[in-house]
């Protein structure tokens, strides 16, 4: 029980932040299929950076794992800027845009990682070595019967997801900017009319997008992979769309989505250990989030409300 | 100066690209001629010859003689075996394509692929049936499968009003998980870790055959593509259907405004796409290969939305642009082995092509205002 | 110091093909209502937009306090205390009252000294506030979807309010609002000037004039005709200058000749998305060689009662017969094939496919059958010949003929596609819905020439107009539906334009039902 909850949240948890970035960047009114990519991108950035720097520090250390996180935050912010050219100013199509996007960043990553192992670290390899993170346990919360469990072994990114998530649903319901960003979403001309950018504010949430992805990206890399390779690439930003159609396009509604996929996934996981089958079913249970994506969306789709204003390309003359 | 400057640079434009009749392949061409000065970049700041590269790129497609060749292998082998890559990207293309002109996205080529490929492999692959009943019967398989894969995400689309883009990649994770775990529990040959190889009987490429001094692999496929696309273009050019599958492709209230019934022609167009698709993975895993590697999605499925794009989404478009992409991707194998430069670089330049394609119809309206303004 | 607010000084503003403004000049003092009266396209709205900063006069200049300004954008505007409430409202549908109206000035407050959030508390209190100082009845917490169009509408007044305008421009406020609710609006406005607030009132609608306004300028085609002060003059001299003498809006028809019945509605009841009552249990027949016009409000109903008679929406209840047969239950593709044209109220998004080619768009609705096509395979030299009859006898113009895509084409010429491609079906029923919205006159009389031209040939007509004067020159039968009520149906000669105005509001024949 108590892994099927560790393991659950530590998948569940960079999902909900690719997640929270989706709603950031749906809301305001751009469709973002590019969580897929974006997520790829920043983790390919972060890891990047560790393992440049991982000879400065002691093996054990922390911190270049910090600076990765931050790294890839970055890097997803930038390859971000990509969909919100394409989208804003270019006012292509915002489906097209986001698969090209994932496509392009899948194949830029796996290149530029061969590439730099061979011309940098004089290695053959289409991975960075990253390792798992290390995990903490918070002392006297862990030992509450069940729910201790999910303070028991975390990984440092789950208390950095919690706070970054607290701090987006503070900024996207209770500021002034989370109110012109999903007015946005709704009806841009009324956004326009009150005299604020309505390509500045999709700019923005574009780019909160991209950064969030990529800071999920990073936590799979640390976690589940242990390496950046093209591995990363396993459609955790379409689970990700699914879980925020599924919650809404609301952040708390999108967080039990995200707990039903991890736990869906660490259950089938402990199942398969229970049992003792042999490993090769493991591609059985690997396969539940998808199908559990597809009943969902089967169910929820059509009851659900995406923001009016998605996928409309805004020309300021047209009403 | 500046402006002046600019005035140039736009007389430039207009004169090449402005004219509307040749937009439609100009456009393209731009778009290649930017991503190939791209990739000249990229592979002369990591140190290796441009040129040198790209003439690889065609020495490995069999386009360009090589310095020297194994016994029996020849400039016409290359060409060959590049032909045989060619004919599943062609079928691909025209997935994403028909896809595409009904205002879908097909991205779960590569599953449908995996799909049809995988049953045609079970079910013909590894039978006894002679030749003469083998290959056609994959060929039906194939397309028979595809098509009921690509028909189930035009109907969720239509029934449940589900994103096609997202149900396409949730079944290209389902279908590769389930298939690598059914060969890894019942077909896998231990020795390669891939499924065990398909009969030649079934399979859609001859391979080693001699002719004169050479041996080579002839794919037959590539006449069944050729027939597809001509069968494309008279669908979307000549038929009802294909009016009715662009008319809700364009706008989807006007069709049915015009008595359409837009979800039929969105569950046919998908069925057609679905079936192509279908065909792509027989080609591919029963034609070009002849097994099938566990966990891997092929890149043939994405690829293609880059030769759907950059062809225009014309019938004839994605001839040129599948044979541009082929040779990317079949010679990077052979660049990388002499120049140096990693054979993944094909699949990023492909991407940037992508990204340029992209930005195209923005290129045609800015192209058009300037040529209003100048008016 | 000149005694005018604001001054708009020799405006001229030319748009591709017409003269929208045509040295026009207009003063407006401080504290008074004046009018802008004159038809469609008399330029009433284009002249307010630059007032407004949304378009940027071609000659001339605006003064405002005096000062001679050039108001570049919308929120330069707001600067210099000018709201304006537009006819399409710009409100976010899933927000609050109050937070639509805060957007872009909300008041902050600070949780625990530090993190700024948005201090909705203070925000419903000033509107409150706001809102009884100027009677406007507003609860702030109410969510804009789930309130009507005269609340919205006053929201939008609000909104100008808590800028601190001081000038207000109304376009066409009243065209959506039932009678009591333009009462109400007219009270409000009263208020406004009462307060010192400017007000200026677009309108085409005479009485308000009367009622209401100070001063009242009259548009026509472009060009200012005069400005009268209005306690010295009577409705119809301003309906003289304002109809202009040289263009009759009476078009010939002759007597009517009726045949059998071709549409027959019974019992109709029609729900909209949110499974709200949009059309109400509504009968009426139309028979051949009759134009019946469904007269009416917008967002009455008519739009969806016409919907569901070509198939485009499903009747809850009720039957639908054409020529003696039941089509309820049809297909769109059935329907047509049964008889029925259908020129919708959205041309661009409904009416045609934009990025196919006028011939392609002639043929929409008979790609499938012979000759156009046989077996499946599409006949493209028909195609082509029937598009060069269609171009020819309906006179569209196009930039490159059959191959111009339909997108690039003007809206009289698209417009003039999607009738010759109904018409030429020969359907017993033809239904236009507001066939002459956002046309010019030139056009608008060519239409109305077709639909006479149809009725002749013996066709049953459904119009559906929010125009009285097109009710009552076409006509030969009036429908008015209010709320998604038929409320009277009568013979047009019986009908004067006031009794059918009145029941477009919902108030007619009050005295017959006694």
């Amino acid at each position: 029980m108590n892994t099927i909850i560790i393991d659950g949240l530590s998948f569940a948890l960079p999902l909900f932040i690719m997640a929270i970035g989706g709603i950031y960047c749906e809301r305001s009114g751009i469709t973002n299929l590019a969580i897929e990519g974006l997520q790829g991108f920043g983790a390919f950035c972060g890891a990047l950076f560790a393992v440049s720097i991982a000879q400065y520090f002691a093996g054990n250390s922390p911190v270049p794992f910090y600076l990765a996180m931050l790294f890839a935050f970055l890097g997803g912010m930038l390859f971000s800027l990509l969909h919100a050219m394409l989208c804003i100013k270019f006012k292509a199509n915002q489906v097209i845009s986001g698969v090209v996007i994932n496509i392009l960043a899948m194949a830029l990553t796996e290149f530029m990682t061969k590439q730099i192992n061979a011309s940098i670290f004089g290695a053959a390899s289409n991975k960075f070595v990253l390792g798992v993170s290390a995990r903490i346990t918070v002392p006297v919360l862990s030992r509450i019967p069940v729910l201790g469990a999910v303070f028991t072994n975390l990984y440092p990114f789950e208390i950095v997801i919690a706070l970054i998530a607290v701090a987006a649903w503070y900024i996207l319901y209770k500021t002034r900017f989370g109110l012109h960003l999903r007015a946005c979403g709704d009806n841009p001309h009324a956004v326009d009319a009150a005299g604020i950018e309505v390509s500045k504010v999709r700019l923005i949430a574009v780019m909160a997008s991209g950064a969030l992805s990529g800071l999920g990206g990073i936590c799979f890399a640390y976690s589940i992979s242990a390496n950046f390779s093209s591995n990363i690439y396993s459609g955790y930003g379409y689970l990700a769309i699914a879980a925020l159609i599924f919650g809404n396009w609301k952040i708390l509604p999108t967080l039990g989505a995200c707990m039903l996929f991890g736990f869906a996934r660490s259950g089938g996981y402990e199942l398969v250990k229970v049992l003792e089958m042999p490993s090769s079913y493991q591609d059985l249970v690997m396969v539940l989030p998808y199908v559990l994506t597809l009943l969902m969306l089967v169910f929820f789709s059509k009851k659900n409300h995406a923001p009016k204003a998605l996928g409309e390309i805004y020309d300021k003359g047209s009403r | 100066m500046k402006k002046s400057k600019n005035n140039l640079l736009h007389k430039l434009i207009l004169q090449t690209i402005g004219h509307e009749k040749r937009q439609s392949y100009m456009i393209p061409v731009f778009t290649i001629i930017l991503s190939l000065i791209f990739g000249i970049i990229v592979i002369a700041l990591l140190g290796s010859n441009p040129l040198g590269a790209y003439c690889n790129l065609l020495q490995g497609s069999g386009l360009a003689p090589k310095a020297s060749y194994a016994g029996h292998k020849g400039m016409i082998t290359d060409f060959t075996s590049f032909l045989n890559a060619l004919t599943p990207m062609l079928f691909a293309a025209l997935a994403v394509l028909i896809a595409l002109r009904a205002g879908l996205f097909n991205i779960g080529v590569s599953g449908q692929m995996l799909a049809a490929g995988f049953t045609a492999t079970i079910l013909i692959g590894y039978s006894d049936l002679s030749a003469v009943i083998a290959k056609p019967l994959t060929v039906i398989i194939g397309f028979v499968i595809g098509a009921l894969a690509g028909a189930l995400v035009g109907y969720l689309k239509h029934r449940f009003n589900i994103n096609e883009v997202v149900s396409t990649i949730m079944f290209n994770y389902i279908f590769q998980n389930v298939i690598s775990f059914l060969i890894n529990t019942f077909y896998v040959d231990p020795v390669s870790r891939q499924s065990k190889n398909v009969g030649a009987a079934g399979r859609l490429t001859l391979v080693d055959v001699v002719i004169g001094d050479y041996k080579m692999d002839i794919p037959l496929g590539i006449l069944l593509a050729a027939v597809g696309i001509a069968v494309t273009a008279f669908i979307l050019g000549k038929t009802t259907l294909g009016f009715e599958i662009k008319a809700v492709g364009s706008s989807v209230r006007a069709a049915e405004y015009a008595g359409i019934q837009v979800g039929r022609t969105r569950v046919l167009a998908m069925m057609l796409s679905g079936g192509f698709a279908g065909l792509a993975g027989v080609t591919y895993y029963m034609g070009y290969f002849a097994s099938i590697q566990p966990k891997v999605l092929v890149s043939t499925g994405y690829d293609a939305i880059a030769v759907a794009l950059l062809g225009n989404s014309s019938p004839v478009g994605i001839v040129f642009s599948s044979f541009l992409i082929t040779v990317i991707s079949k010679g990077s194998t052979y660049m990388s082995s002499t120049s140096g430069v990693q054979a993944e670089i094909a699949s990023a330049i492909t991407g940037i092509i992508l990204l340029f394609s992209a930005c195209g119809a923005f290129v045609k309206y800015k192209v058009n205002r300037w040529k209003e303004d100048t008016k | 110091m000149s005694d005018y607010i604001i001054e708009m000084n020799h405006i001229t503003k030319r748009f591709p093909g017409i003269v929208a403004n045509d040295d026009v000049s207009i003063q407006v003092k401080k504290g008074e209502i004046y009018a802008l009266l004159g038809e469609n396209g008399a330029g009433k709205s284009t002249l307010m937009s630059m007032l407004f900063g949304m378009y940027e006069p071609d000659e001339g200049e605006i003064i405002i306090r005096g000062e001679k300004v050039k108001i570049q954008s919308p929120n330069h505007a707001t600067k210099l205390n000018i709201g304006m409430v537009h006819q399409h409202f710009k409100l976010v549908s899933n927000y609050t009252i109050a937070e639509n109206i805060i957007m872009g000035m909300e008041p902050v407050k600070k949780t625990l000294g530090i993190f700024k959030s948005v201090d909705l508390k203070k925000a419903n209190e000033d509107i409150l506030a706001l809102s009884r100082k100027f009677g406007l009845e507003v609860d702030p917490t109410k969510v804009i979807e789930q309130v009507n169009v005269s609340m919205q509408q006053r929201v939008e007044i609000l909104k100008m309010l808590y800028r601190e305008a001081e000038i207000l421009i109304f376009d066409e406020p009243t065209a959506v609002l039932t009678p009591q609710e333009i009462e109400f609006l007219l009270e409000i406005i009263r208020s406004l000037r009462d307060d010192g607030k400017t007000i200026i009132l677009i309108t085409h609608k005479l009485e308000e004039i009367k009622k209401i306004a100070d001063r009242c300028a009259i548009l026509c085609r472009g060009r200012l005709i005069d400005v009268l002060n209005v306690a010295q003059t009577d409705t119809k001299t301003m309906a003289n200058l304002m109809v202009g003498r040289e263009v009759s809006f009476t078009v010939d028809k002759p007597e009517p000749k009726y045949g059998k019945e071709v549409l027959r509605v019974e019992h109709l009841t029609v729900r909209n998305e949110d499974k709200y009552e949009v059309v109400k249990d509504v009968s009426f027949s139309v028979r051949e060689g009759e134009i019946f016009v469904v007269a009416g409000v917008s967002g009455n109903g008519q739009i969806e009662l016409a919907d569901a008679i070509a198939g485009l929406m499903k009747p809850s209840s009720g039957t639908v017969t054409l020529n003696g047969a039941d089509i309820t239950a049809y297909s769109i593709r059935k329907r047509n094939l049964a008889g029925i044209s259908y020129i919708p109220e959205d041309r661009h998004n409904v009416g045609l496919v934009m990025d196919f080619t006028l011939s392609d768009n002639l043929a929409l609705k008979s790609y499938f059958e012979e000759p156009f096509s046989h077996k499946g395979v599409i006949d493209s030299e028909k195609f082509t010949s029937y598009g060069e009859e269609l171009i020819g006898k309906y006179d569209i113009r196009s930039s490159q003929g059959n191959d111009t895509i339909v997108r690039s084409m003007s809206g009289g010429n698209q417009q003039k596609a999607i009738i010759a491609r109904e018409i030429e079906l020969g359907s017993s029923l033809t239904i236009f819905v507001q066939p002459t919205r956002g046309l010019d006159i030139g056009a608008i009389e060519n239409i109305h020439k077709q639909i006479i031209g149809e009725r002749s040939k013996g066709k049953a007509i459904l119009l559906i107009s929010l125009e009285l004067d097109e009710v009552m020159n076409l006509a030969d039968t009036i429908g008015v539906i209010y709320n998604g009520e038929i409320q009277k149906i009568a013979d047009a000669r019986t009908l004067t334009p006031s009794e059918v105005g009145e029941f477009m509001m919902g108030v007619g024949g009050r005295h017959e039902k006694k």
